[in-house]
């Protein structure tokens, strides 16, 4: 998109789930949890994220419950 | 109703017949405690995240589980499976709750059919649909 010169533009940043209309977040789903653990597969903070708080929280329990089941790595080195 | 998935990883040294009559003996304890099995779904072998006592993959297998009074078989069943080291990981977790408040939300935004969610332009441009399947 040809976007006007301003140099501190920002992309609005939306909520995944919020605009998904995801409400059950699912620790099976890995694929959708992938998307939320960067490379050192720590979970992404809302800041960069954008995930409003009422879904990090169940993001966050998805995610540490895959982590026990060996479905998404705790860390990777 | 209470539902659960009970979810738990099987050593994949044991044969997947082995598995199959793992598994029919916790739904069997899980069905004599008074709940019901209400799905059932066999992931086979999927690699690991990371190596749980130094194996590289491991047999997923899922239950659904519903239950109608207050007491059921699972603690009893999570017991056995801590105890059985064929069984590298297992998970309980009560789901009720959490689809209920799911559905909740739903019917507020999506009246009815939640087939077709789309409707026109987005206000927001950068809302790029990732992936659809599940």
């Amino acid at each position: 998109m040809a976007r006007a010169r301003k140099v501190f533009f920002r992309r609005r940043k939306v909520c995944k789930f919020c605009a998904d209309k995801i409400d059950y977040i699912d620790y099976k789903d890995v694929k959708l949890l992938q998307q939320f653990i960067p490379e050192r597969s720590k979970i992404l903070p809302r800041r960069i994220s954008g995930t409003c708080a009422n879904h990090q929280r169940p993001l966050q329990q998805a995610i540490k419950r895959a982590r026990h089941l060996a479905l998404i790595p705790f860390t990777t080195d | 109703m209470r539902t659960y998935e009970l979810m738990f990883v099987v050593d994949p040294r044991v044969a997947d017949e082995d598995v199959v009559t793992m598994t029919q003996e916790y739904k069997n304890m899980i069905a004599g405690g008074g709940s019901q099995i209400t799905g059932e779904e066999n992931w086979g072998r999927r690699k690991l995240a990371y190596p749980i006592n130094k194996l590289n993959e491991g047999k997923y297998v899922l239950l659904y589980i519903g239950s109608e009074g207050g007491k059921t078989a699972l603690p009893e069943v999570e017991h056995r499976m801590r105890q059985n080291d064929k069984i590298l990981r297992y998970l309980t977790v009560r789901t009720d709750e959490d689809l209920k408040r799911a559905a909740r939300r739903q019917p507020a935004s999506g009246a009815g059919s939640p087939a077709a969610p789309d409707t026109g332009e987005a206000p927001a441009p950068e809302t790029a649909p990732q992936e659809e399947e599940a």
